[in-house]
């Protein structure tokens, strides 16, 4: 467990941050500015805050009442950053190595090979960084930080240099970092796709202060996070099953628990299970089932929530899971919408976004 | 062309001033290169101007004032004599003026090296279990080694060709002080001299291509490295 209790001040800007985190990953959420990269920052060590306490399965890192402040070495606490900051006059192995090789015997929890075959990198041992692809530099970044044994695995958007395929690629190797190496991960970004995609449990950072903290669907229509969610673009991830494609007709079909969807086509064989992102805009709420459209997607459930935020609703359905659509007041007020109340959903094919599969 | 004896003995004088010139300046340079680089203090314009002073100060002026300062009747001369060492008319005398007059050469390549290294990858060693020392060493200074190396090599040719601070300082003693351009300076000053002088010149030539040859092998080396 990471407990955080920070106070700092930076110029006009306050870091005002206490929450405790228990989960496997916890994402931490948040616009630019937020103080996200800082917070990373102090929990490495590589910032000071003025006041607090840093703790982690009980080891005091940081303290100011106790005068405790430990050094980042003496952490153990891994740390993938933006841009993967290999060592340019390092082999990809002689990077990998760098971090084990001051790790004591007792604490390394990982052998080199393990490592090497879980990112799928032993081609590129005998490589320098410089050589390397984005997406294998950001790989052997992971490594690295792995190979060093942390208890735990701090990320700073480690995807945000990458390209949408790229992302797509990488996410699976986070999952097994968190469900099969039981290293827990801290993971900055402010895609909420890209964060649903490895946890629901998240902090929302705005301005210095946790806004909020917590199960994602919990807290997302909450008056101060809403808006924060929104700038980013809302979105819906579904865990689908493919069932079968059809190129000539452009779609796939998948499952959504007991619904049908039809997405964009994807070439992923039948039974393999993926994301796909809506956004909360993009769904057309209806009384009835409605004929004639071209719309492919009819999603048949029952309102759950109606959430009033600034002039707009988010109103969540039970389709299975949960889905949020983003409609008006008016809107609301003119189909008379409550809760409880039998709705369809209805989603274009093209605006389902193809995420990452599932492990 | 036949190298005379006593022309070996100016040369292999000249390459040890220049040596020691380089050994000694290194490890000052690559701190305060580093301090100049990476640290904010109260005073730093002030010592950055110190260290460059003598880039812009004409070498006589260097060398009285090193006179001055550590020569025997100097501020600093009977502490220099109580701990054994003499630099007045003394070849440890023209180590010292000539890495003086090139210490400025010397910090500036090692700093704008060690400017050159993302500082956030000395973060990452942290992170990955590197005391700061250690980071230092097997990061940054292995990263700003190309800036190091140059810098080195510009001490060493500066002290090759440091006249005026050395013959102020030092004297112009045959054996003891007399490096290459003191004595070509010698030489042309002798109604006969002047062959002796030419040779000279073409030793230094030969000399300073090979330092330069030899640099730039390390420093494209330790680019590949």
């Amino acid at each position: 467990m990471l407990e955080l209790r920070i106070s700092h001040r930076l110029n006009d800007f306050t870091l005002n941050v206490d929450v405790q985190c228990r989960y496997q990953a916890t994402a931490i959420f948040g616009p630019s500015g937020a103080g996200k990269t800082t917070l990373m920052n102090m929990i490495a060590g590589l910032v000071r805050p003025d006041e607090g306490q840093i703790v982690i399965d009980d080891e005091v890192l940081f303290s100011s009442d106790a005068g405790i402040d430990l050094p980042p070495e003496r952490r153990r606490i891994g740390y993938v950053f933006q841009d993967d900051l290999l060592f340019p006059h390092l082999s990809v192995e002689e990077n990998l190595r760098f971090g084990l090789a001051r790790t004591p015997l007792a604490q390394r929890r990982f052998e080199v090979d393990l490592v090497v075959e879980l990112l799928e990198i032993s081609s590129l041992l005998g490589r320098r960084p410089q050589y390397l692809s984005g997406g294998e530099r950001q790989r052997v970044a992971l490594g690295r930080a792995l190979l060093a044994s942390p208890r735990l695995l701090l990320m700073d958007e480690p995807l945000a240099s990458l390209d949408q395929g790229l992302k797509s690629r990488i996410i699976p190797y986070l999952r097994h970092i968190r469900s099969d190496l039981g290293i827990p991960i801290l993971y900055v970004s402010h895609s909420v796709a890209e964060i649903l995609e490895l946890t629901g449990q998240v902090i929302i950072l705005d301005r210095g202060r946790a806004v909020a903290h917590g199960d994602f669907f919990r807290i997302a229509h909450e008056a101060e996070v809403l808006p924060l969610i929104e700038a980013q673009g809302f979105e819906n991830v579904l865990p689908v099953e493919v069932v079968s494609s059809d190129a000539g007709a452009g779609v796939t079909h998948v499952r959504y628990g007991e619904q049908a969807l039809k997405i964009p086509y994807c070439d992923r064989p039948a039974g393999s299970r993926l994301f796909a992102g809506i956004r909360a805009d993009d769904i057309i709420l209806a009384r009835e089932r409605v004929e004639g459209l071209s719309v492919r997607n009819t999603l048949e459930g029952r309102v759950l929530e109606i959430s009033d935020v600034e002039s707009k609703e988010l109103v969540y359905v039970d389709v299975g899971h949960r889905l949020a659509a983003k409609v008006t007041h008016e809107a609301v007020a003119a189909l008379g919408l409550q809760v409880g109340d039998r709705i369809y959903c209805l989603i274009k094919t093209h605006s389902i976004r193809i995420g990452p599969e599932m492990e | 062309m036949i190298v005379p004896t006593e022309d070996w003995q100016v040369i292999g004088l000249s390459l040890r001033v220049a040596f020691f010139c380089v050994l000694c300046s290194l490890p000052p340079g690559v701190f305060l290169g580093w301090l100049l680089a990476r640290r904010e203090f109260p005073g730093k314009i002030l010592l950055d101007g110190l260290c460059h002073l003598p880039l812009v100060l004409p070498p006589v002026v260097t060398g009285y004032l090193l006179l001055v300062l550590c020569g025997r009747r100097g501020v600093f001369g009977g502490f220099l004599e109580s701990i054994g060492l003499q630099l007045a008319f003394d070849w440890k005398g023209a180590v010292v003026a000539s890495a003086v007059v090139g210490f400025p050469l010397m910090l500036r390549s090692v700093r704008l090296g060690i400017e050159g290294v993302d500082p956030r990858l000395e973060r990452v060693a942290r992170t990955l279990g590197c005391g700061p020392m250690r980071t230092f060493f097997t990061v940054t200074l292995r990263l700003a080694a190309p800036g190091v190396l140059a810098g080195a090599l510009l001490a060493f040719a500066r002290s090759l060709g440091e006249f005026g601070a050395t013959i102020i300082f030092v004297s112009n003693i045959e054996g003891q002080t007399r490096t290459i351009p003191l004595a070509i300076y010698t030489f042309l000053n002798q109604p006969d001299g002047d062959s002796a002088a030419l040779r000279l010149v073409v030793v230094s030539v030969v000399v300073s291509l090979v330092a330069l040859a030899g640099s730039e092998w390390a420093s494209r080396r330790a680019r590949r490295r």
